[in-house]
C-alpha cells in the first residue's frame, strides 16, 4: 500500500465533513468544526460524572496526591492534575531543591494555604500514609524503580514515558502492578487523545479490513551507551542531592551535563535511546492497534533507515522516521488489506475512505494529558485499568527495547513474547537487563 | 573522561580502547558511543589495570555484553570498590554461569553495608539457589538494610527453605525489616500459585494476613489468598466488596476483575444490587471488566433502573460489551431525552458489533416514529447500516420537524453527490429558516465530501434567479473545489446582480484552506485585486492573495517575495499593510527583509516592520546569511523608534556577532 496519499480524494478524506462557508475565518471555522465533531463523537472517556467529578468534591472523595521529580514536563502534567477538583496535591519530591521549592509555591498558589510538604528522599514522601497516589516525572533513570517503590507503598501511580529502561523492568512494572493490585498509568498520553483513539479503533474493529502493516514514528534511531565525565565539584546535598540523582545508575563523579541533560539514561546503560523516546508513545498506539496489549513483536530486523519488526499474528510494525504525511509529530499509520489511516499531533485524521472518518470526534491538537489524567484519577477511584496500565505500557516498552537490541546489534533479533527471551541469542539476552547501583532493588 | 589513560597495554590493544574511552568523554548523555572493542581479554586487562575509573567503569559494562566466566575474576575484585562496584555487578549480572554466582557468594561475607546489599541484589536477580542459606542468615542482620535485601532476595529465589525462612522471619524481624520480608513471603506465594501450588500459596497469604505486616502487603496478601483458594475465595472476596475500609474495598474492586468463574459474578451481581448507591458504579465496572456474558442481564437492568450514575455506567459498560440484545435498552434509554444518557447511548448504538445489530436496526427504523425514528436515523447513518439510505431520505419529508432534521444531517453526513438535486428540492420546499439552514449545510457537506463530481449539478442552484439560492450555489462550489468549481465562481465576479458579485469575490477571497492544491485561485484574485469592480472587492482580493501567499508550501522564499512585491503597488491601507508583513515576516529571503524595511518607512505600521526584521534576521536560517542579517538588524538599530524593539535588535546583533 502507497505511503503517498497526495491526491484528491485522500486530501477531502483529510478535510472536515463540511467545507466552511465563505465567511468563516479560520479559527471560526475551527471553533464549528470542533462543535460538530462533538455531536458525532464516541465518548472515549468515561464521563466524570459517573464518578462523582461534577460539582463540588467532599474531601473524604477526594484524590490526595503527591509528586516526585517535577521539572518541565512534570510541572505541565502536574497543571493537569491541579485543575481537577477531586484532586488535592500535598506533598513533592525532587532532588533539586529549586525545583521543589518552586513547586510548593505554585501547589500553595493554588490552594491558598502553606500545606504543601517537601521531600528530597522519594522513600520520605512515599512513607505518608495520607498519600493516595503520585505523579513521577522524573528522567527516565528512575520510572520504573519510583514507580515500583511506590506500588509497594501502597500508591497508585501516573508515570511520565519511558517508563522502564530495559526489557526487564517492563516485567517487573507489570507483575508489581498486578502484585499489588496498584492502579499505574503511563504517561503515554496519546491513548487518550480522539484522533489516536479513533484510528486505534479503526483497526481493531476491522474496519480496514485485516491489519497488515503499521507505522510508527519514534522521532529518532540511534541507540547510546551512557558514560562517565569528567569530575567537578559536587553541590551541597540540600540543594542538589547526586546521589539520590544517579539513583539506580552506575555510579559516576557528578557532572552538571549529567544532571541538566536531557533523559540521563534514558532507556538504561546499555542500550539507550533509539526508538524509546517517542516510540513509547507511536509504538505504544501500534501496539494498541493489534490489540497486542499483552504481547509483542517475535521479529526485530533493521532494514536501511527502518527497523522492521513482525508479530506472530504476521502485521508487520515498521518503525520509520520518513515518508508521512505531515500530520505533526509522533505519527502513526495503520494499513489494513480494505483500507488505512493516519494521523499525528495536529489532529487531524487522513484515511484511504471519507466513510472511514464518519463521527470521529472532536480535533484536539498537540497532546494534551488532560483527558489521560482523568483517565487515571477515574480509575483510582473504580481501581479498574487504565488505558495505558502497566501491562500494556510493558510490552509496548518490550517492543522499544527490543528493537533497539536489534538496533544495537545490527542485525534481526527472534523474541518469545511468552518466556521473554530470544532464543538461542545470548548477546540479545544480555541485554534484557541491568544491574541497579546499590542499594537499589526492583 | 579527558584523562589519557597511562596503563600498561600493548599499544595495539590501548589505542582502540582510547578511541572508546575519547567517544566516552566527548559524548554528551544523549550521544551514542560506539564500542571500539569487543575484545574480551582486552577488557579485562583495562579492569585490572590503573587506568582512570571512567574507562574500566565502560570496560565493565562492555563486559556485559562480551564477557565470560574469564572476566569475573577481574570483575569480582571490584565488588568491593565504591566507584566501580555499581559498574562491575552490571556485568556479572549478564554473564552466564556459576563462576559470577560463586564470585558474588564469595563477596557476600567480605562486604558491609551498601555493598553488601548491591550483592545480594545481584544473588537475588539471577536467583541463586546456592546463596539461600547464605541469605538466611542475613535476614537477621543487624542492618535493616541488609536484611530487607536479603529477604527480597529469598523471595526471588523461592523454593521451600527460603519461603519457609522468610515465613518465620516475619512476626520476628524488626517492624523496618517487616515490609521487606513480607514482600519476599508474597513473592514466594505468587510464584507457587502461578505455579498451580494453591494450598501452599494460601498457606503463605494466610500468614502474611495474619500479620504482623504493613496494610498493603496484608491487601496483596488477601488478593493472593482470594485468587489461590479460586471458587472458594469467594466469601472472602465478598467480605473486602462489603468492607468499609477503603483499601479492602478497592482491593476487592481490582481482584473481582481476576478471580474466574461463576460464582465470582454471581457473587459481584449480589453486591451490585445490595451496595449503597455510591458504590454501585465502582461494582459494575469491575463486573464489566470480567468479560463474564453472564453479567449481561444484570448490566442492562442497570442501565434501565439504576440511579442516573449508575445508568450512565451501565450505557458506557454496553457500549464495550454490547450485542444485538442490547439494542432495545440502549434505543429505549436514547429516546428518552436525558442530556446524558442520550449521546452516551448512541455512541453506543452506533458502536455496537455486528451485522445483526444493522439488521435488527433496520426493521426497527420504518415502524418508528418521533424521538426514536430520530434517534435510529442517526445511528443507521453514523453506522452506514446497508438498506437505511432510502429509509433516512424519505424520513426527510416526514411529517415530524425533529425526524426530517435528523434526516436532512444524516444526509449531509453521507449522501453523494447523486443526493445534490433532491437536497436542492428539499431547500425549496422548506419554509422555515432554520430547516434551510439544516439543508445548506447538509449541502455543503455533501459537495465538500465530493468533490467536482458535486459541481455539474449544483449548477441549478447558480442558475437560479433568486440572489441566495445563487450565493449558495457559489459556497457549495466553493466546498466543492476544483478547476470546473473555480471557474463558475470566477464567471460570477462579474454577474449583473452586484450581490452576486459580492458573494463571489468574498467566496475566491475566502476560497483555499487546502494550499497547494487550489493555488490556481490566485491568478483570479490577482485580477480582481487589480482591476475589481468595487474598491471593497480589490480589498478583498487582496487579502484573500496575501493569504495564498503565505499558505502555498510550494512556493520558494524567493517565488514567494516576487508574488509579494506583485502586489505592494496595490496595497495602501495600513490594515493590508499589516497582513503583507505578517506574510514576509515568514520568509527566510533577503528580498523579505527588503520589503519589510521598505514597509517599515511608513509610519502607520513601522512598529510591526520592524519588529518582524528583528525577528526575521534576529534567528538562523538557511536562506540569509550573517551579513544580510547583520545589516537588516543594523538598520533598526539605527531607524527605529520604538526603544523596546530597538533593544532586542541589539541584543540579536551582539549575539550574531
Amino acid at each position: 500500500m502507497s505511503h503517498q496519499p497526495a491526491n484528491r480524494r485522500s486530501r477531502s478524506a483529510i478535510r472536515p465533513a463540511a467545507t466552511p462557508p465563505l465567511n468563516f475565518n479560520r479559527r471560526q471555522f475551527l471553533t464549528r468544526a470542533l462543535q460538530a465533531g462533538a455531536a458525532l463523537a464516541c465518548p472515549l472517556i468515561v464521563p466524570g460524572a459517573v464518578l462523582g467529578k461534577d460539582g463540588g468534591v467532599p474531601p473524604s472523595e477526594r484524590i490526595i496526591l503527591g509528586a516526585i521529580g517535577i521539572g518541565g514536563r512534570g510541572n505541565y502534567v502536574l497543571g493537569c492534575f491541579l485543575e481537577e477538583p477531586d484532586v488535592q496535591f500535598v506533598a513533592v519530591c525532587d532532588v533539586k531543591a529549586e525545583r521543589r521549592e518552586a513547586v510548593r509555591a505554585r501547589a500553595n498558589a493554588r490552594y491558598g494555604n502553606q500545606d504543601c510538604a517537601t521531600y528530597r528522599d522519594l522513600r520520605e514522601l512515599l512513607a505518608r500514609d495520607d498519600l493516595d497516589a503520585v505523579l513521577i516525572a522524573t528522567g527516565p533513570n528512575w520510572h520504573a524503580l519510583a514507580s515500583i517503590l511506590a506500588a509497594n507503598a501502597g500508591k497508585d501511580v501516573y508515570c511520565e514515558k519511558p517508563c522502564t529502561k530495559n526489557i526487564a523492568q517492563s516485567l517487573a512494572l507489570a507483575e508489581t502492578f498486578r502484585r499489588t493490585g496498584r492502579v499505574f498509568q503511563a504517561g503515554t498520553q496519546r491513548r487518550s487523545l480522539p484522533n489516536f483513539a479513533f484510528a486505534v479503533d479503526l483497526a481493531r474493529r476491522g474496519r480496514l479490513g485485516r491489519l497488515q502493516t503499521l507505522h510508527a514514528h519514534p522521532g529518532g534511531l540511534g541507540t547510546a551507551t551512557s558514560g562517565w565525565l569528567e569530575p567537578q565539584p559536587e553541590p551541597p546535598r540540600d540543594q542538589v542531592d547526586w546521589d539520590l540523582y544517579l539513583g539506580p545508575a552506575a555510579w559516576r563523579p557528578f557532572n552538571k551535563k549529567f544532571l541538566d541533560g536531557f533523559n540521563f539514561e534514558k532507556g538504561g546503560g546499555l542500550v539507550g535511546g533509539g526508538c524509546l523516546e517517542w516510540g513509547s508513545h507511536c509504538v505504544d498506539l501500534c501496539q494498541w492497534a493489534n490489540d497486542a496489549d499483552h504481547t509483542a513483536p517475535v521479529e526485530y530486523e533493521p532494514v536501511g533507515k527502518e527497523l522492521h519488526a513482525r508479530y506472530a499474528n504476521g502485521v508487520r510494525l515498521v518503525v520509520r522516521n520518513d515518508g508521512w504525511m505531515g500530520l505533526g509529530s509522533c505519527p502513526v499509520r495503520f494499513e489494513g488489506d480494505q483500507g488505512w489511516v493516519e494521523t499525528g499531533d495536529d489532529g487531524e485524521i487522513a484515511s484511504s475512505s471519507p466513510d472511514l472518518l464518519l463521527g470521529r470526534g472532536a480535533k484536539v491538537s498537540g497532546y494534551p494529558a488532560n483527558f489521560h489524567v482523568r483517565d487515571f484519577l477515574d480509575c483510582v477511584k473504580s481501581r479498574g485499568r487504565t488505558r495505558a496500565d502497566a501491562d500494556a505500557a510493558c510490552y509496548a516498552h518490550i517492543a522499544c527495547h527490543a528493537a533497539n537490541i536489534a538496533l544495537f546489534l545490527g542485525r534481526k533479533v527472534l523474541y518469545d513474547p511468552v518466556k521473554h527471551e530470544f532464543p538461542g541469542d545470548e548477546p540479545a539476552n544480555r541485554l534484557r537487563s541491568e544491574a541497579l547501583r546499590e542499594p537499589w532493588r526492583i | 573522561m579527558i584523562q589519557l589513560m597511562t596503563f600498561p597495554l600493548p599499544r595495539r590493544c590501548w589505542l582502540p580502547l582510547l578511541a572508546a574511552s575519547l567517544l566516552t568523554a566527548l559524548a554528551s548523555p544523549a550521544r551514542a558511543q560506539t564500542p571500539a572493542t569487543k575484545n574480551e581479554p582486552d577488557l579485562i586487562r583495562l579492569v585490572q589495570s590503573d587506568a582512570p575509573a571512567g574507562d574500566r567503569a565502560v570496560a565493565c559494562k562492555l563486559l556485559a555484553i562480551y564477557g565470560s566466566e574469564q572476566a569475573v575474576p577481574a570483575l569480582a575484585a571490584l565488588l568491593p570498590d565504591e566507584q566501580l562496584a555499581s559498574w562491575a555487578r552490571i556485568a556479572l549480572e549478564a554473564i552466564p554461569g556459576p563462576a559470577a554466582d560463586r564470585a558474588l557468594r564469595e563477596a557476600l561475607d567480605k562486604l558491609q553495608g551498601r555493598l553488601q546489599v548491591g550483592v545480594i541484589n545481584s544473588l537475588g536477580i539471577r536467583r541463586d539457589p546456592q546463596a539461600v542459606p547464605a541469605l538466611i542468615q542475613r535476614l537477621n542482620d543487624p542492618d535493616p538494610d541488609v536484611a530487607s535485601a536479603a529477604a527480597v532476595a529469598l523471595g526471588r529465589i523461592g523454593g521451600s527453605s527460603a519461603s519457609g525462612a522468610l515465613v518465620k522471619a516475619l512476626a520476628r524481624v524488626p517492624d523496618s525489616v517487616r515490609p521487606a520480608v513480607a514482600e519476599g513471603c508474597i513473592r514466594c506465594a505468587e510464584d507457587l500459585r502461578l505455579a498451580g501450588k494453591s494450598s501452599a500459596a494460601a498457606k503463605i497469604y494466610e500468614t502474611v494476613r495474619k500479620g504482623p505486616a504493613p496494610k498493603q502487603k496484608m491487601l496483596e496478601a488477601t488478593r493472593g489468598l482470594i485468587l489461590a483458594r479460586g471458587d472458594k475465595g469467594v466469601p472472602l472476596l465478598v467480605e473486602q466488596l462489603t468492607s468499609t475500609d477503603k483499601g479492602r474495598f478497592a482491593i476487592g474492586l481490582r481482584t473481582a476483575r481476576e478471580l474466574p468463574g461463576k460464582k465470582a459474578t454471581e457473587a459481584v451481581i449480589t453486591q451490585l444490587r445490595q451496595a449503597p448507591a455510591e458504590r454501585q458504579p465502582m461494582l459494575l465496572l469491575a463486573l464489566a471488566d470480567r468479560n463474564d456474558r453472564a453479567a449481561m442481564p444484570a448490566i442492562l437492568d442497570a442501565a434501565r433502573t439504576g440511579s442516573p450514575r449508575l445508568r450512565l455506567t451501565a450505557v458506557g459498560v454496553i457500549e464495550k460489551s454490547g450485542d444485538r440484545s442490547t439494542v432495545p435498552v440502549l434505543l429505549e434509554t436514547a429516546a428518552a431525552g436525558d442530556a446524558q444518557l442520550e449521546p452516551a447511548a448512541v455512541a453506543a448504538l452506533v458502536r455496537l458489533p455486528g451485522e445483526d445489530v444493522d439488521r435488527d436496526l433496520l426493521a426497527r427504523l420504518p415502524q418508528s416514529a418521533g424521538k426514536q425514528r430520530e434517534i435510529l436515523i442517526r445511528v443507521t447513518a453514523q453506522r452506514r447500516t446497508p438498506g437505511a439510505f432510502p429509509l433516512i431520505l424519505a424520513s426527510a419529508d416526514n411529517p415530524d420537524a425533529g425526524v426530517r432534521s435528523a434526516a436532512v444531517q444524516a444526509l449531509g453526513a453521507i449522501a453523494g453527490a447523486d443526493q445534490i438535486p433532491r437536497l436542492i428540492e428539499l431547500r425549496q420546499q422548506r419554509q422555515q429558516p432554520r430547516e434551510q439552514a439544516e439543508v445548506d449545510t447538509a449541502l455543503l457537506a455533501i459537495c465538500g465530501r465530493a468533490g467536482a463530481a458535486a459541481v455539474p449539478p449544483l449548477e441549478a442552484l447558480i442558475r437560479s434567479r433568486d440572489s441566495s439560492t445563487r450565493g449558495l450555489g457559489l459556497r457549495a462550489l466553493a466546498a466543492a473545489g476544483g478547476p470546473d468549481a473555480l471557474k463558475a465562481v470566477t464567471a460570477a465576479v462579474k454577474d449583473a446582480d452586484p450581490e452576486i458579485q459580492d458573494e463571489a469575490v468574498r467566496t475566491l477571497a475566502t476560497w483555499p484552506n487546502t494550499w497547494p492544491e487550489d493555488a490556481a485561485v490566485a491568478e483570479p484574485l490577482l485580477q480582481v485585486a487589480r482591476a475589481g469592480a468595487r474598491k471593497s472587492h480589490q480589498v478583498l482580493a487582496l487579502r484573500g492573495y496575501l493569504q495564498y501567499v503565505q499558505g502555498d508550501r510550494k512556493l520558494d522564499p524567493a517565488r514567494k517575495v516576487a508574488k509579494l512585491r506583485e502586489v505592494v503597488p496595490l496595497i495602501e491601507r495600513p490594515e493590508e499593510k499589516r497582513l503583507a508583513i505578517s506574510v514576509a515576516d515568514e520568509i527566510s529571503d533577503p528580498g523579505a527583509l527588503e520589503l519589510l524595511l521598505t514597509f517599515a518607512q511608513d509610519e502607520a505600521v513601522s512598529r510591526e516592520a520592524y519588529s518582524s526584521v528583528v525577528k526575521l534576521a534576529g534567528k538562523p536560517s538557511s536562506g540569509l546569511n550573517k551579513a544580510q542579517r547583520a545589516a537588516a538588524l543594523q538598520t533598526v538599530v539605527d531607524k527605529c523608534q520604538q526603544a523596546p524593539i530597538r533593544e532586542r535588535a541589539e541584543e540579536r546583533l551582539k549575539a550574531l556577532e
